[in-house]
């Protein structure tokens, strides 16, 4: 195993370490890790966005293929820089008004088209399937999400969450059991949801636990066990330290 | 203190641990239970299936090191199938964050399969932008991204031979962790440039993405760890997706345990509190 | 002056808006053209707001720093770190790999910025398990609902829960496809009309607060 990855599996094990202290307690080396974490992601984004935005879509393509046409949104991009100035602060407002106008006017058409007509139109599905003879029938497979069963309850459950979020029209009446509808079909998908987020979450941190027990193998130099008594003795340090300076009751 | 009292406002670090001990253990010693195949997964490795060879694949890595355990996974397994369905492979990514992440897998996966970059597969990197980015490359992709990720002219790679905007992109698939992702692909891109659309995605994002499913939007739906492991069974190849469901399995059923103690608890407070008011 | 600062911002919203709206509906080359163009340009600036963003953070931690406040000396480590990772990155040409080989910038990329981040939020699963024990009690009926469609969703994703109930993986599958889809339907067709008319109403100057900015 080349040194250098010996050396980035004993820092990538410290810092996972001095990041899961934060559970037992906030201490100084969670605030370590938590500062070192901004600094090197805001770092990799500088230099990124410089490499990117600065050489291969400015410079390269206006200086070597001659594309002066770039200097528009180079002139653009520099107006939105004078926000920071206050007396030229204005001039940001022209380039911010052309990049949401394009935006809001690219996205109009394209939003109609993908979620509201498209969404519409798959929830308002024939009631009878035709059958291979001509004939109609109604298909009630709840396990196939396309039969008319569940194309009906899909219908009553848009409709009724429609309903209930449609706050101009008192809920009263026939109104109030569409609601309540519409209430029951939204606690059921908050808690698919939950369900869901639970399952992701789970999912992170048994990644970064695979990545401790790997790190905990021989070919590391068992990293994992001694940055842990490392990382157990220096809490032990802090609580100690912390016990001395509190007055005695 | 009632005992249920004292439950209820038990040290969280308690819970902390167990949680930690239901990941820990069973990634030590798994047990290795049967992964059923969903029919939203099975759309997608279906669909790749029935790609002829030399097809133009595009996988757009559309996340971030903090969603790295579910979706790097699958990454894994797409790009191991279109290599083995010897296709034109074309990665890039839309989140500026994801973008080493991106390079090394596509990389290292090629290499594994024995595929070259610039015949076999091609990383363009990232460009800002998001929505900008795909209506660019459905426009021109020559002009959305001049060069590749290694500074080599994509107009002279012979993977994107006959290649010269979206349209000629035979499936699309973004893993993505939210915004700027598969919705961001569908409105901006499969919209107008009609190329077919799949999704893989966390599980926080997932449910979300039902609607589309439903409509056929995008053709198939890959969701989280779970996704991923039922993905490594279909194609042959099981890895770390597959070794993490049994940690799965225990901290969910941990949750679940958790949860019905609380309301349990949460029962015996209310009905000796009703008993002393009635006395 | 007034119009430079106040109508023409709203000028160029306007025609830019009704112009790449329509342009969706006209496939004339020249159409075409324009929207390859103009969405070159997005890409250009939206760089540029990318380093107004993070100059930003740049400049609030300098400030930190130079008058010691308590904390400053966290401050300096994220300071170190920015500057370590932009010197380094810059010096190998803001690559990760060169010819197949890890560069520093790869490693602190691979061996610093990936952990951390991870580690982040792999820790919310510690939370979530603490918030749920303590605060996910059934107190109504609609609670109720939601408590045993989570219960059955968390069963069904697992392959312990399709091991021990086989029919958890198929109500899931249920409430996943038919029940969740209406509900996330419904809300994705009020957002999109909410979307649609706020861009309208940005388009038209109703809505200014986007502007910012300067006095008017």
């Amino acid at each position: 195993m080349p040194f250098e990855v010996i050396l980035g599996a004993w820092v990538a094990t410290g810092l996972t370490l001095f990041i899961l202290t934060f559970l037992y307690q906030d201490n100084p080396l969670f605030k370590l890790a938590e500062h070192l974490y901004v600094g090197v992601s805001v770092g990799y984004a500088i230099v990124k966005t410089y490499d990117t935005v600065v050489i291969r879509l400015i410079y390269e393509p206006m200086v070597k293929q001659g594309d002066w046409s770039l200097l528009i949104p180079l002139a653009i991009g520099a107006l939105m820089l004078t926000r920071y100035a206050p007396r030229a602060a204005w001039m940001s407002r022209i380039a911010f008004a052309f990049v949401v106008g394009v935006g809001s006017g690219l996205a109009i058409p394209r939003v109609i088209s993908s979620y509201i007509l498209k969404q519409i139109e798959d929830t308002i599905r024939p009631l009878l399937t035709l059958a291979a003879d001509g004939g109609a029938t109604f298909t009630y497979d709840l396990l196939n999400p396309a039969s008319n069963l569940n194309a009906v309850v899909l219908l009553v459950g848009v409709v009724s969450v429609l309903f209930y979020f449609f706050f101009s029209v008192e809920h009263t009446g026939p109104g109030q059991a569409v609601a309540r509808t519409g209430i029951l079909f939204l606690m059921v998908a908050f808690g698919a949801a939950f369900g869901y987020t639970v399952m992701a979450r789970m999912s992170l941190l048994i990644g970064r636990l695979t990545d401790l027990i790997e790190y905990a193998q021989p070919q590391y130099e068992r990293a994992t066990w001694w940055l842990l008594a490392l990382t157990v003795a220096t809490l032990i340090v802090f609580r100690v330290r912390r016990k001395g300076t509190e007055p005695p009751p | 203190m009632t005992f249920a009292e004292r439950m209820l406002s038990i040290d969280r670090r308690i819970i902390f641990l167990v949680i930690g001990l239901c990941t820990l253990i069973p990634l030590l010693y798994p047990v290795g239970l049967a992964i059923k195949v969903s029919p939203e997964v099975r759309s997608v490795y279906d669909y790749i299936e029935s790609l002829p060879e030399d097809s133009v694949f595009l996988l757009s890595l559309d996340f971030d090191p903090a969603s790295k355990p579910e979706l790097y996974p699958q990454a894994v397994s797409l790009l191991r199938h279109a290599f083995k369905k010897n296709l034109r492979v074309i990665g890039m990514t839309l989140w500026l964050p994801g973008t080493g992440m991106a390079n090394e897998v596509i990389s290292r996966v090629a290499r594994e399969e024995g595929k070259e970059s610039g015949k076999d597969y091609v990383f363009l990197g990232w460009s800002p932008g998001g929505s900008s980015v795909i209506i660019n490359m459905g426009q021109d992709l020559y002009k959305a991204f001049p060069t590749d990720y290694n500074n080599q002219p994509t107009s002279e790679l012979p993977v994107l031979k006959g290649v010269q905007n979206l349209r000629d992109v035979s499936y699309v698939i973004s893993l993505a962790a939210g915004t700027t992702g598969i919705e961001t692909w569908y409105v901006f891109g499969k919209d107008k440039y009609k190329f077919e659309l799949g999704g893989g995605c966390t599980g926080v994002i997932a449910p979300g993405l039902y609607p589309l499913l439903r409509s056929g939007q995008i053709n198939g739906l890959i969701g989280g760890l779970r996704g991923a492991a039922e993905y490594e069974v279909l194609i042959g190849r099981k890895g770390k997706a597959v070794a993490g469901m049994d940690a799965q399995s225990a901290t969910h059923f941990a949750i679940i345990l958790l949860v019905i103690l609380c309301n349990v608890f949460y029962l015996l407070i209310r009905t000796s509190t009703r008993a002393a008011e009635q006395r | 002056m007034t119009f430079l600062r106040r109508q023409l911002p709203l000028l160029i919203t306007l025609v830019s808006g009704l112009l790449f709206a329509a342009q969706y509906y006209v496939p004339h080359p020249s159409s075409e053209l324009m929207l390859t163009s103009v969405t070159k340009w997005l890409q250009i600036i939206g760089g540029f707001a990318l380093i107004l963003g993070v100059t930003s953070l740049f400049h609030i931690h300098a400030v930190k720093i130079r008058r010691k406040e308590p904390g400053w000396g966290y401050s300096f480590i994220l300071y170190a770190g920015m500057v370590g990772t932009i010197v380094i990155g810059l010096r190998d040409g803001g690559k990760e790999t060169i010819d197949g080989a890890a560069t520093a910038f790869g490693w602190i990329y691979t061996f610093m910025m990936v952990p951390l981040q991870g580690t982040m939020f792999a820790i919310l699963a510690f939370f979530i398990a603490s918030a749920a024990y303590r605060s996910f009690r059934a107190r109504s009926r609609e609670a109720a609902v939601l408590l045993i469609a989570a219960v059955i969703v968390m069963m069904g994703r697992v392959p312990l829960g399709e091991y021990l109930i086989p029919a958890s993986g198929d109500v899931t599958q249920w409430i996943l496809n038919v029940l969740n889809a209406s509900v996330r339907r419904a809300i994705l067709i009020g957002i999109s009309l909410g979307a649609v008319a706020l861009s309208l109403k940005i388009i038209f100057g109703v809505e200014r607060a986007y502007l910012g900015g300067g006095k008017e």
